[in-house]
């Protein structure tokens, strides 16, 4: 389990005694722990430069040149994975970082709300088929989703249509992080309105964003997170170009009107994001998802009834009698 | 200044005064500046890209009024487009123009924006119909005239390329109005990534055969036609809008957007492009974009109409939205139903009617019979011999 970490240790070592539900957990430590993260937004808004910024390292090259003779229809959805070894304070971590590319970019987007969907139940679905398996395969990798980063456009009003779709629809089955992409086009004033509105529109219909207080035993690390919960939707500034300064190496994006440092707190949230993803609440993502969406997911799936090994089809549900298709381990677990 | 040639004689050189043409300028200048003029411009993106600060910037007052929250949640639930009309009245040195700013909410903002250009060209369409029209009428004194004289298109500066939604959207609205595209909120771009969107945007122009406004380039004076190239080289034209005025580091107030890290200044030309924008639409070009809205566009649009319609007529009205294709359908089959169930009823009560004169004739035929019966009785006694007879004998 996760070692001690700074500050917020005090729910990670608590955390780190108790038993996971699921036992292929055990062997994580050597591996590194499995971490998927998935990034949704309209293209520009930073997506790829923030996982290489995240990762310190050029994970996804810069796209190449679109072609212009193509540029009245739009690509359609698709996903990329791209997989990253990091090692965040001591705790080895395997990252896979799953890019939705395409979401939102075309005249009519009301199919990527559907694709997005059925990404993130099939991953389910594959964990649903390997846990009642009589012989499980050992190096089975886990995709299951443990965050989505969703980038908001920051047009300085509160949410469009898009994004109160996105996360009215895919908040049941992902914990969604609301961050505002290119969050320099906003002034100090305008982007506190701007979180403000967006905040207000969350509450007023309801949107099921990542809670990040959903653990209420522990009263120190509530605290924490209330502060935390006061900085959504974090904005995001992503790197452009390394200086070489007096104080070392400085990750900054230039401006003919000044010099942005992205790992300077006062100026974006970059930081604390990372922080947040790679650190304090990476167990709390995970466990989450384990614990909660994952259980709902589940529970709504076989409560239809109809799930035949290997297939994790909805369109069954007619069919009563799983009782030959599920094989003998438990259909619940402990 | 000569005189002009009369019939092949010698030019006559300027005398003292010649004839007083060298004057027209001079008239005109009197008539315009007495009459001021008119001009519409309009506005086009997605909400969020500035399009309200930017004219309250250009006019330096605040013309259109943001929305509020409550307002911002009515419009992402109908799902439409508006056509918003501000009109300001401007007056400089005694000059007076009377602006017309045309505004569209809800473009571009939705999951589903199929045709969501189709009002923003429907109304351009419109402004010229209804100046044809009153064009035609008998009295033309008080014409208001609407034409658009120049779009401004609103891009996101999404750093890669131009979006589908983008391209079909100026391509449709190009083509019938004069359409200067911008790059909106500049100020996310670095200088090294604005130039490459910018070629991008223009290899996509280009590719996609959209066409967009082109300022005249020839001018007597070298100094103008400079700053014509610059105005066209620096198309799409980077705006960074701000209606506030703020202290930069060292101490000037200008009007900009105040950033932790430093202040991008509106009026900067190594900041953004705006001034060069304003030049265009107010300064320099103007009147090119009045007269080319009224020489091309408005004459294009004149003529295929003309082609098709008599003198007077109104303008046939075809639909090619789908929607509006299923409901006619839809209203067609209604009304051929109705029809056919009126013609049933008509046909029956006709049955009904032939049935029962067939009845009445029979009843008819009946009778006569019997009367001729009775006659022929008659007759029978009449033609007997006896005694009674005499009383049918006449």
């Amino acid at each position: 389990m996760a070692p001690s970490a700074p500050s917020i240790t005090s729910t990670m070592s608590a955390r780190a005694t108790t038993p996971r539900p699921s036992s292929y957990r055990c062997k994580s430590e050597k591996r590194g722990m499995i971490y998927n993260i998935m990034l949704v937004g309209q293209s520009g808004l930073g997506r790829r430069t923030f996982l290489n910024t995240l990762c310190e390292r050029e994970v996804i090259p810069s796209a190449e040149a679109p072609n212009p003779d193509t540029a009245n229809v739009a690509d359609p959805m698709k996903f990329d994975t791209y997989e990253v070894n990091l090692e965040e304070d001591g705790t080895r971590i395997s990252l896979s970082v799953i890019d939705a590319a395409g979401f939102g970019d075309g005249l009519d987007n009301t199919s990527c709300f559907k694709q997005l969907q059925d990404y993130i139940e099939a991953q389910f679905d594959e964990v649903l088929v390997e846990e009642s398996r009589i012989k499980r395969n050992r190096r089975y990798r886990d995709h299951r989703l443990h965050a989505l980063i969703y980038f908001i456009a920051p047009t300085g009003h509160s949410l469009r249509e898009l994004d109160i779709e996105l996360i009215r629809r895919l908040g049941e089955y992902v914990n969604i992080i609301p961050a505002i992409g290119r969050a320099d086009s906003l002034t100090v004033e305008e982007l506190q309105t701007f979180k403000q509105n967006v905040m207000r529109d969350i509450d007023f219909y309801k949107l099921p964003i990542y809670n990040f207080c959903w653990d209420e035993s522990d009263s120190e690390a509530l605290k924490e997170n209330r502060d935390i919960m006061d900085f959504l939707p974090f904005s995001v500034v992503t790197c452009d170009e390394v200086l070489d300064n007096e104080y070392g190496l400085v990750r900054v994006r230039r401006y003919p009107w000044g010099t942005i440092e992205i790992d300077d707190e006062s100026q974006c949230d970059f930081v604390l994001l990372r922080y947040i993803l790679l650190n304090s609440h990476i167990a709390d993502l995970i466990n989450y998802t384990e614990e909660v969406l994952y259980e709902n997911y589940r529970t709504k799936k076989l409560e239809v009834g109809g799930f035949a090994e290997g297939e994790g089809d909805d369109e069954d549900a007619e069919d009563d009698d799983d009782d030959d298709n599920v094989p003998q381990s438990a259909r619940k677990p402990e | 200044m000569s005189a002009p040639d009369a019939t092949g004689s010698a030019k006559s050189q300027a005398s003292a005064g010649g004839i007083g043409i060298a004057n027209l300028p001079n008239q005109l200048h009197k008539i315009v500046t007495k009459k001021g003029t008119n001009f519409s411009l309009m506005v086009v993106g997605e909400s969020g890209t500035g399009k309200t600060t930017f004219i309250n910037t250009l006019l330096t007052t605040e013309l259109i009024e943001p929305l509020d929250d409550a307002s911002r949640r009515k419009k992402q639930l109908d799902k439409t487009v508006d056509i918003n009309i501000h009109k300001a009245e401007l007056e400089e040195k005694m000059f007076s123009v009377k602006l017309n700013v045309v505004d569209t909410p809800g473009f571009g903002d939705y999951v589903d924006n199929n045709d969501c250009w189709l009002p923003v060209v429907d109304f351009i369409e419109n402004q010229y119909e209804q100046y044809l029209r009153q064009e035609q009428q008998p009295v033309r004194k008080g014409i208001v005239d609407m034409r658009v004289h120049a779009c401004l298109y609103f891009i996101r500066p999404n750093g890669h390329t131009l979006k589908p939604l983008d391209v079909r959207a100026m391509k449709a609205i190009g083509a019938r109005v004069n359409l200067i595209p911008i790059i909106a909120k500049a100020d996310t771009l670095s200088p090294a990534a604005l130039r490459q969107f910018k070629k991008r945007v223009m290899d996509v122009i280009d590719a996609q055969s959209i066409r967009i406004y082109q300022p005249p380039v020839d001018s007597e004076d070298e100094n103008t036609m400079q700053r014509n190239k610059d105005i066209i080289s620096a198309m799409p034209f980077a705006i960074i809008g701000s209606d506030r005025e703020v202290k930069t580091a060292d101490g000037r107030c200008v009007k900009g957007r105040l950033y932790p890290w430093g202040v991008a200044e509106v009026e900067n030309d190594q900041h953004c492009d705006f001034k060069k924008l304003r030049s265009l639409l107010i300064r320099t070009h103007m009147l090119d974009l009045i007269s080319t809205t009224e020489e091309v566009h408005y004459d294009k649009y004149r003529t295929t109409q003309m082609k098709t319609r008599k003198f007077g007529e109104p303008k046939l009205k075809k639909n090619d939205n789908k929607k509006f294709r299923e409901e006619e359908e839809a209203l067609r089959a209604r009304f051929t139903e109705k029809v056919k169930l009126e013609e049933n009823r008509f046909r029956q009560w006709e049955q009904r009617l032939i049935a029962e004169r067939d009845r009445l004739n029979k009843d008819l035929e009946q009778e006569h019979n019997l009367v001729k019966q009775l006659e022929s009785e008659i007759e029978a006694i009449a033609n007997s011999g006896s005694p009674n007879g005499k009383f049918f004998r006449k």
